[in-house]
């Protein structure tokens, strides 16, 4: 196992956490998405799923964004009969988004991409050590 | 004889080769930190002793002729994981790796690393000392 084989691995990391970020954002561009008629649902909650996947290259376990899921709880309401998606008591059913969930799953993504670099880091700091030894 | 095979270089080589496996098993920890069901992983601590021991248990073959291939049976030495779930918590979905805690192995496993690979490097300079004739 050598440390491009450990940069490999961690950049697994950051490809996984860069498509959570994708969906969070999809989630939070999409957290007024009505729909446009009583009938037509609202935008659904994605949520990225990760797996633990054997590289039979690297001969290691990375990690991989599984399919996205939707959110099956239900859709909030909000009482507007003026909308047109609204139904006959004047409620109209709005994505079933919490932005700050989002933002909290946003930080996490934020941090697990942050560990992942710093691993970089630390490995490409390892590396240059070992040619040093040429130098001497 | 080369001077990779003299006895301290042979044992500062297989600690730099344990750090270089740990360093991939901590990717793999830190890479799968958000998978659930993931159990960390790490290495058996490394021991001089066993690393030594591990270099006269092993057969290699002889060359005799030069279509024959280099057979060896050398154990690699601290190549085994093991389940490290004797951390400081397991989340909800089963995952048992702690960003902090395995931060805090990469940073030591890279300052050991660094460590190691100063006094090659001061081995290194010790021969060329002996070697030079600048007494």
């Amino acid at each position: 196992m050598d440390f491009v084989k450990s940069i490999f691995i961690a950049a697994s990391g950051l490809k996984a956490q860069n498509g959570r970020m994708r969906i969070i954002a999809e989630n939070i561009a999409n957290a007024d998405s009505t729909g446009r008629t009583p009938q037509e649902d609202p935008y659904r909650r994605k949520i990225p799923t990760f797996s633990t996947e054997l590289d039979r290259k690297l001969k290691a376990d990375v990690v991989e964004l599984g399919p996205v899921e939707f959110d099956r709880s239900d859709f909030k309401t909000r009482y507007e009969p003026g909308h047109p998606a609204a139904n006959e008591s004047g409620y109209v059913r709005t994505p079933n988004v919490d932005t700050l969930i989002e933002m909290v799953d946003m930080r996490e993504a934020q941090r697990s991409y942050e560990a992942n670099l710093n691993l970089i880091t630390a490995t490409r700091r390892m590396l240059q050590k070992t040619i040093e030894i040429l130098r001497a | 004889m080369s001077i990779s095979d003299l006895p301290l270089f042979q044992a500062l080589k297989s600690k730099m080769q344990w750090h270089q496996s740990r360093q991939g098993v901590l990717a793999e920890n830190v890479a799968n930190a958000d998978t659930p069901g993931f159990r960390g992983k790490d290495l058996e601590d490394f021991s001089f002793e066993k690393a030594l021991a591990s270099r006269t248990v092993g057969l290699a073959t002889t060359r005799t002729s030069t279509a024959h291939i280099v057979g060896s049976m050398m154990r690699e030495s601290g190549g085994v994981a093991r389940d490290d779930a004797t951390g400081f918590e397991i989340t909800p979905d089963g995952n048992t790796v702690v960003l902090e805690e395995q931060m805090m192995k990469v940073t030591a496993n890279q300052m050991d690393y660094q460590t190691v690979a100063s006094l090659y490097q001061k081995g290194l300079g010790l021969i060329r000392t002996a070697l030079s004739r600048s007494g």
